[in-house]
C-alpha cells in the first residue's frame, strides 16, 4: 500500500472540513480557559489536533486560517502571527507523523518542540511590531528584567516569548494526546489520503 | 432516463472483518419509487452510499462487484460526476448545511456553482426547487436559523436543483419532529409525481408501504427480497428480519382480510378498505 | 445566529466598493510608509483611514479593535520608556521610575505603526461582508476549496459557540466543578473540551460527505450566483493606490542607489 508523503498538498474533502472545525475548537478552548480562569491560552488545541489527524500541511493551514480569521474579526495584529500558528501546525504534524504522539512522553516532547518553534518565529515578529514585548504580564516582566540587566533586546524578547508559550504548548499537547487516545479509529482514519481501495472481486 | 443496475456488490469498511454488503444484485427501472427496509446495520446506508460512489471513494475499504447508473460504472467515476445523476439526502439536516452560504437562496445554489451552471439558469433552478419544496418564504434566512423540517427541505431542494434523475433519501425524517416528517414526506411525494426515481430508507413502515412501487429487504448485508410491498409485508417470517409490517397489514392478517387473487395482505388503509367493502369480509374460511 | 464578523451594512458608498479595492488599500497603507521609511506617511494613511471610516459611518466601531491592542501599546510605552538600551535623556518621572525620551519616541513610532495597521484593516473589515471578501479572492484565483474553508469558519464558529452553553450546563449538572482552586479548574477543562471535539469530528465527516455529493470536488470552472461588485470608483481608486505603491518602490530604489 503506497503511503503518501506527509508533505502532500492534496487534501481530501474531510481534511478541508476539519479545518473550520479545528478553528472552532481553538476558539472554544480559549473560551473554556477563560471561563475557568486558567493561566494559559489553550487556544491552539484544534490546530494541534488537526495536525495530528491530518498531517503537517493540514496543521499549517489550520493555524494560518485561525489567525487570519481572528485578524479579520477581532484583532488585526493576529494576522501577522499566522506565520507562528502555521509553523506550530507543521511542527506538531511532523512529530505526530514520526510517532511522537503515541505516549505521554512523546506528547510532552512535541509540546516543547512546538513551544520552541513559537519562540523562534514569534520573536522576530515581536521585535518588528512591538519592539520585543508580548503584552503578557509575566513575559513582559521578564523582558523588562532582562533589558534592565543589559541583556540584548533580542534575547530578552525570546525569553518573554518562552514564558508565554512553552507551558501553554506543553499543556495543549497533553490535552490533544488525551483526546486523540480516546477517539475511535473510524473518526481518525478519514483525514489522510493514505488508504487504497482493495478489490474483493 | 437512469436505470440502476447492481451486480454482485460486496463491500467491507476499512479495519473491519465483516462484509457490510454481501453479494447484492438488483435492477431499478427509471421512475420507480423504491423503499429499503431492514434492521439497523443491515447495510441500508452502505448500499445508498454505494449507489452514489461514496462507497468506495470516500471510505476506501474493500470493494467488489459493479454498480451502473445509466450504463456508467459508479466505482470508476468521480463523485462530482455521479452527483449530477444521483442525489442523496441524509438523516441529519444540520450537517448537510455547507456553512459557507449566508442565505437559503445561496445555499441551494452551492451545488450549481460547483457544476459551472450559468447565472440565469441557476436562478431559474433555485426558484423552481424552492417552489417545489415550499421554502420560498425562507429564501433570505440564514440556513442555520431554520427548523429541522425546514432545513431538511432545504437540503432536498439543494439536491433537486442539481436535477438528478435519481434521489436517494437515507432516513430523512429520523431526526425530525412529526410536523417536520410530514413536510418531508409531502415533498418526496411531489418529487415522485415529477417522474424522478426515488429510493428511500425509512423506519416509518406505513410510509414505505404507502409510497413504494417496490420494497427491498436487507439483512446482515444480504438482499433478502425485492418485490411489491404487499409481497414483502405479507412474508410469514418478516419479524425475523427485525421489521414489523404496517399496522393495517398486521390487523388484516389477524382478521384474515386478504387479496384473494394474490394471496397477499393489504399494506395500506385504502387497499384494506377496498378488499373489505368490495368482497365482504374475506377470510380463509370463505369459499 | 450571532456573527463573529464586525461587519454591518450601513448602506454607504464604502460598502459599495469591491473588497479587492480595500485589500489593495491595506497593502498600500502598509508598504508605502515602510518602503519610504517615513512615519509621516503612516500618519497620512491614518488620516485617510479615519476619513474613509467616517464616510462609511463606522468610525465608532473602530474603538473595540483599537482597545484590543491598547494594552500592549501601553506595556510597550512603559517598558521601552523605562528600560530601552540607549535611554539617556530623561523626560519625566513617576516616583522612582524615570521615563526617557529615546524610549518614548521609540514607543511612539510603534504606536503610529500599529494604529496605521489597525485603521487600514478596519476600513476593510468594518465595511465588507466576509463572504464577499472571500468570494473576491476566489474570483481572482484563490482555490474555491480554500475559499470554502475560510468562509465556513465564519458560520461554524458561532454554531460551536452556541453549543458551549449547553455543554457547560450539562457537565455542571453532572457534578463538574468549575470554580475552586487551580487543580479543580484544570480538571474541569477536559470534560468541557472533549464533547466539543467528539461532536465536531462526527459533524465534520457528515459535512464532508454532504459537500462531496454537491460537486465540491468538481473539476469544472466554478460560476458565481452573486453579481460582481464593480464601479467606476473602484477602478479609479485601484489605479491611484497601485500608482502609490509603484512610486514608493521606485522611491526606495532611488534611496538605495544614493
Amino acid at each position: 500500500m503506497k503511503k503518501n508523503s506527509m508533505w502532500s498538498l492534496k487534501l481530501n474533502t474531510a481534511a478541508l472540513v476539519l479545518i473550520p472545525a479545528a478553528v472552532g475548537i481553538n476558539y472554544l478552548g480559549k473560551l473554556f480557559a477563560g471561563l475557568l480562569k486558567l493561566p494559559l491560552w489553550l487556544d491552539s488545541i484544534g490546530t494541534c489536533l488537526a495536525a495530528v489527524l491530518g498531517g503537517p500541511i493540514v496543521g499549517a493551514i489550520c493555524g494560518a486560517v485561525n489567525n487570519i480569521i481572528y485578524g479579520l474579526t477581532m484583532d488585526p495584529i493576529s494576522t501577522v502571527y499566522a506565520l507562528t500558528s502555521a509553523f506550530i501546525g507543521i511542527a506538531v504534524g511532523v512529530c505526530a507523523y514520526k510517532g511522537a504522539m503515541k505516549n505521554v512522553k512523546g506528547a510532552i516532547l512535541t509540546g516543547i518542540i512546538a513551544g520552541l518553534v513559537a519562540v523562534v518565529i514569534s520573536t522576530p515578529l515581536n521585535m518588528r511590531f512591538w519592539g520585543g514585548t508580548t503584552g503578557n504580564v509575566w513575559g513582559d516582566a521578564a523582558y523588562a528584567w532582562a533589558i534592565a540587566n543589559n541583556i540584548p533586546a533580542f534575547l530578552a524578547s525570546a525569553l518573554d516569548e518562552v514564558i508565554v508559550d512553552a507551558p501553554d504548548k506543553i499543556v495543549t499537547l497533553l490535552i490533544v494526546f488525551g483526546i486523540y487516545k480516546g477517539l475511535p479509529k473510524t473518526l481518525t482514519g478519514l483525514y489522510k489520503n493514505d488508504q487504497e481501495i482493495e478489490s474483493l472481486d | 432516463m437512469a436505470k440502476i443496475v447492481v451486480e454482485h456488490l460486496k463491500y467491507k469498511y476499512p479495519l473491519t472483518d465483516k462484509l457490510a454488503l454481501n453479494d447484492i444484485s438488483f435492477t431499478i427501472e427509471p421512475g420507480e419509487f423504491i423503499g429499503i427496509v431492514g434492521k439497523n446495520n443491515s447495510g441500508k446506508s452502505t448500499l445508498c452510499q454505494a449507489l452514489v460512489g461514496l462507497v468506495p471513494a470516500f471510505y476506501k475499504g474493500a470493494y467488489g462487484g459493479k454498480v451502473y447508473i445509466d450504463h456508467v460504472e459508479v466505482a470508476k467515476s468521480d463523485i462530482s460526476e455521479m452527483c449530477k445523476k444521483v442525489g442523496i439526502v441524509f438523516q441529519n439536516p444540520f450537517n448537510q448545511v455547507t456553512g459557507s452560504k449566508i442565505s437559503v437562496y445561496e445555499e441551494i445554489g452551492f451545488g450549481l456553482e460547483n457544476m459551472g451552471i450559468s447565472r440565469t439558469e441557476m436562478i431559474e433552478r433555485i426558484d423552481e426547487a424552492m417552489e417545489l419544496l415550499d421554502i420560498s418564504k425562507y429564501k433570505d434566512r440564514n440556513p442555520f436559523d431554520l427548523s429541522g423540517g425546514q432545513m431538511q427541505r432545504m437540503a432536498i431542494a439543494s439536491i433537486i436543483a442539481m436535477r438528478p434523475e435519481v434521489i436517494i433519501l437515507d432516513e430523512p425524517t429520523s431526526q425530525l419532529d412529526p410536523q417536520g416528517s410530514e413536510e418531508v414526506f409531502q415533498a418526496v411525494q411531489a418529487l415522485s409525481k415529477k417522474g424522478i426515481s426515488i429510493i428511500m430508507v425509512e423506519h416509518k413502515i406505513e410510509k414505505i408501504a404507502q409510497y413504494s412501487d417496490k420494497v427491498m429487504l436487507l439483512n446482515d448485508g444480504k438482499l433478502i427480497d425485492f418485490d411489491t410491498p404487499q409481497k414483502i409485508f405479507s412474508m410469514d417470517n418478516i419479524l425475523e428480519y427485525g421489521i414489523a409490517p404496517p399496522a393495517f397489514t398486521q390487523i388484516c392478517r389477524g382478521l384474515g382480510i386478504y387479496n384473494k387473487e394474490s394471496g397477499l395482505y393489504p399494506v395500506t388503509l385504502e387497499e384494506a378498505q377496498n378488499i373489505f367493502f368490495s368482497k365482504g369480509i374475506g377470510g380463509r374460511s370463505n369459499e | 445566529m450571532k456573527s463573529i464578523s464586525l461587519y454591518e451594512d450601513k448602506n454607504s458608498v464604502i460598502n459599495m466598493l469591491a473588497p479587492m479595492t480595500k485589500v489593495i488599500y491595506i497593502i498600500a497603507a502598509l508598504i508605502v510608509p515602510f518602503l519610504l521609511g517615513s512615519n509621516t506617511i503612516s500618519v497620512v494613511f491614518i488620516g485617510i483611514s479615519i476619513l474613509v471610516l467616517i464616510i462609511g459611518k463606522v468610525l465608532k466601531r473602530v474603538v473595540p479593535i483599537i482597545g484590543f491592542s491598547s494594552i500592549i501599546v501601553l506595556s510597550v510605552i512603559i517598558i521601552q520608556g523605562l528600560f530601552r538600551a540607549g535611554n539617556v535623556t530623561p523626560l519625566f518621572s513617576i516616583g522612582p521610575a524615570v521615563f526617557y525620551k529615546e524610549g518614548l519616541l521609540f514607543a511612539l513610532d510603534i504606536g503610529i505603526n500599529i494604529l496605521n495597521i489597525l485603521l487600514s484593516f478596519s476600513v476593510l473589515v468594518l465595511t465588507t461582508k466576509p463572504s464577499d471578501l472571500i468570494e473576491g479572492f476566489v474570483r481572482i484565483g484563490l482555490s474555491p476549496r480554500l475559499g470554502y474553508v475560510l468562509i465556513s469558519v465564519f458560520q461554524i464558529i458561532p454554531q460551536m459557540t452556541e453549543t458551549m452553553v449547553t455543554i457547560t450546563d450539562a457537565q455542571r449538572s453532572r457534578g463538574m466543578e468549575t470554580e475552586g482552586n487551580l487543580i479543580t479548574r484544570i480538571k474541569a477543562f477536559f470534560p468541557l473540551i472533549s464533547p466539543v471535539v467528539m461532536s465536531s469530528l462526527v459533524n465534520t465527516k457528515e459535512r464532508a460527505i454532504a459537500l462531496e455529493v454537491r460537486g465540491f470536488n468538481s473539476k469544472q470552472k466554478k460560476t458565481f450566483l452573486n453579481e460582481e461588485h464593480k464601479t467606476m470608483a473602484d477602478i479609479v481608486i485601484k489605479i491611484i493606490l497601485v500608482f502609490a505603491i509603484v512610486a514608493s518602490i521606485v522611491g526606495r530604489v532611488i534611496i538605495w542607489l544614493k
